[in-house]
């Protein structure tokens, strides 16, 4: 008994002692209270205290601007496919312009504009595409967005059209959601899992309206929508990374009852270090399942998935090809098989040049082959796009 | 025998929780490139835990913003960038994933390690029509080594700040730091003074600090604006301007590959020389230290 109780004390001592020892580290007022004693410290002792240092003086800075980062970009394509009233045809697909800035100490805001293409009309129309305000401090490896976004499900939806290596979504993507995925308006919430492995794990879970799409519509009543997604990204080696995600959605449909959509993503890159400028090779895959009902006794479940590779040829030159099947979310009887070959040219990063090459097999309507040219330019301090 | 496992469980917990405290009692600090992490190495000693994003031999304009550096971001105390918008294509997203106020910009933990350095090619206009051009100037100043006094100072002042406890051990570290840099900084020159004034061609523009500390003279690049690849037409007027001019050496940095250097060298008689651009370029660049012995040795055995 007395060894239990001599070990007890012991881990109690070993833990005041940790816990004192992690406040001194953490115990903000403290710190500014040194901070204080040292400039003071500072200002009391003669010039030659300080290391010297045997160059010019600093030029002053004249660049500071509290101005938020502003970008456009464009999207110019021409086409010819082989159905349809324009077979060939030459457009602005798309023009987005965007606006973010750091808030204040504890927050980001980010509004994207666009003028899309109507597909129906084929008009320039205008379109609100995210307004979001992202938390940058809160505690417990949390984040918190809100206002409106492109909700995470699964690797392709959170992308913007001219991120996308390809000239076009996959089907699935097309099918289930819209040509430019799902929108929603709502709050995201974010977590760094911490997990053993130490490995990145993010669970994403997502609460608000669906802009309306092919699976979920806003909805009349008081019926909100919930997406969710488990992120998993591992260094395999120095030049290799694999990511593993899990998503699922659920929310009200057009029939007034509800669906539940679910999806898997799985993407490996190879990037040499040394040379990443230079090669790449990327394999990016997703699944997803659908169960949209329709009434009180009909349940349509269907399902899509694409696979799709890239690979880097050198500095400017890419090449790639993708596999598409994809039922509908309201009819499992149609599906779409589709094949496309991509190749680009990248001179710099502000601009981008592609070629595709896409063939789509229907089910329930004539197939398609068709040649996609387009071009993507950008000006202005548009941000890097996450991994 | 029921005794004597507990014994030896509560003894390797304890093992457990005495090896996380020395941890926790070391500042978490992660550096964009492994320069600042070894400068910072020099400045903390055991009492911080430095993690470099970039490697040694990595183009430091285009590092992947991996999720797992977004780890490394939300545990970290201090934060040091290089700053002047190298780092402008992967730094932002990660900072803006990584849930810790401390290292944001504005942050106590957050350093801009450029902050004092006297910049060079600061343009006074700027457009992307001139390539890849940094508005705030050249950013490539850690290849000066007297800058690299700046840098030690910058990251003595975010250590201090996190941790004032260790002022004197950090300020200790700092006059060593200088007195050693100041010291082979003169060894350094004079072994190429007498090469002082040789023009020579680079790659990319990357050399003007390492250029004026040593008194190169760098004529021309095989890039014919920062960040676009060599053309046929740029090459030409290289190797033209090396047989005039009686140039030698072409100075290429490890992550560019040498078929361009290699083919103006062979028509116009020169040298390819592989400079290394940062600590960890290859095995025998471990400090900061490293990084100049050998640029001045590899220079110096091309030049005589």
């Amino acid at each position: 008994m007395n060894f239990y109780r001599i070990i007890s004390i012991i881990l109690a001592l070993l833990c005041l002692a940790l816990t004192s020892a992690g406040a001194q580290q953490t115990d903000s007022s403290a710190v500014a209270d040194s901070i204080l004693l040292l400039q003071l410290q500072r200002s009391m002792q003669p010039a030659a205290a300080t290391p010297t240092i045997q160059q010019a003086q600093a030029a002053p800075r004249s660049t500071l601007s509290t101005n938020p980062d502003l970008s456009a970009i464009g999207d110019f394509r021409s086409s010819y496919i082989s159905v349809g009233k324009r077979k060939l045809d030459v457009y602005l697909n798309e023009l987005e312009f965007q606006v973010s800035s750091v808030v204040d100490p504890y927050a980001r805001a980010e509004f994207l504009f666009s003028y899309g293409k109507d597909l129906l009309t084929g008009e320039l129309a205008p379109d609100l595409e995210i307004a979001t305000l992202t938390s940058l401090s809160l505690p417990y490896q949390l984040q918190l967005t809100l206002g409106k976004f492109k909700p995470t499900f699964g690797k392709i939806n959170i992308l913007h059209p001219h991120a996308f290596s390809f000239v076009d979504f996959p089907k699935l993507t097309e099918n289930y959601f819209s040509p430019e995925g799902m929108f929603m308006e709502g709050a995201s919430a974010s977590w760094l899992v911490p997990n053993p492995c130490d490995f990145f794990q993010e669970l994403s879970l997502e609460v608000g309206r669906i802009e309306q799409n092919a699976s979920l519509v806003r909805g009349e009543n008081s019926q909100l929508a919930f997406v969710a997604h488990l992120k998993n990204f591992f260094d395999l080696t120095q030049n290799s990374t694999l990511e593993l995600g899990f998503s699922g959605a659920n929310g009200p449909n057009q029939s007034g009852f509800s669906s539940t959509i679910g999806g898997v993503d799985l993407t490996y890159k190879w990037k040499p270090v040394q040379y990443n400028t230079l090669q790449s090779f990327t394999w990016q895959s997703e699944f997803l399942f659908s169960n949209m009902r329709s009434d009180e006794e009909t349940v349509t479940k269907t399902h899509g998935i694409y696979s799709l590779v890239e690979y880097q040829l050198g500095q400017r030159w890419f090449v790639g090809a993708r596999y598409d099947y994809s039922q509908y979310p309201d009819d499992g009887g149609r599906r779409d098989i589709a094949g496309a070959a991509l190749l680009r040219f990248q001179p710099t990063e502000f601009q981008i040049l592609a070629l595709e090459y896409q063939y789509t097999d229907r089910n329930y309507d004539r197939s398609s082959q068709g040649i996609i040219f387009r071009i993507i330019f950008g000006i202005g301090s548009h941000a890097a796009h996450q991994y | 025998m029921m005794n004597k496992r507990v014994t030896l469980l509560l003894l390797l917990l304890l093992f457990c929780l005495l090896s996380s405290s020395s941890t926790l009692a070391q500042l978490k600090v992660v550096t964009t490139m492994t320069d600042l992490q070894s400068i910072t190495s020099m400045i903390g000693g055991d009492k911080v835990d430095v993690f470099a994003i970039a490697t040694g031999f990595q183009n430091p304009h285009f590092v992947d913003p991996k999720p797992s550096y977004i780890m490394k971001l939300s545990r970290a105390d201090v934060f040091v960038t290089v700053g002047l918008d190298l780092e402008i294509g992967w730094v932002l997203p990660l900072l803006n994933s990584a849930r810790n106020s401390k290292i944001q910009k504005g942050g106590d933990g957050y350093v801009d390690a450029s902050i004092n350095v006297p910049l060079l090619q600061v343009p006074t206009s700027a457009s992307r029509a001139q390539g890849d051009i940094h508005i705030y100037g050249n950013p490539h100043y850690w290849l000066d080594p007297l800058n690299g006094k700046v840098i030690a100072r910058n990251i003595f002042d975010a250590l201090v700040r996190a941790d004032p406890d260790r002022r004197s051990f950090y300020e200790a570290n700092l006059m060593k730091f200088n007195e050693t840099i100041d010291a082979k900084a003169r060894e350094w020159t004079e072994k190429l003074r007498p090469y002082s004034g040789t023009k020579i061609i680079a790659y990319h523009n990357e050399w003007p600090y390492f250029e004026q500390r040593f008194g190169l003279q760098i004529v021309d690049f095989l890039e014919p604006k920062p960040g676009i690849p060599p053309t046929p037409s740029q090459l030409f007027k290289v190797i033209n301007e090396m047989k005039r001019d009686h140039i030698k050496i072409i100075i290429i940095s490890p992550y560019f590959t040498a078929e361009s250097a290699d083919m103006v060298a062979r028509n116009a008689g020169g040298k390819v020389v592989t400079l290394a651009t940062s600590v960890g370029a290859n095995e025998q660049i471990k400090t900061y230290y490293d990084l100049f012995d050998y640029n001045v040795s590899q220079l110096f055995e091309a030049l005589r």
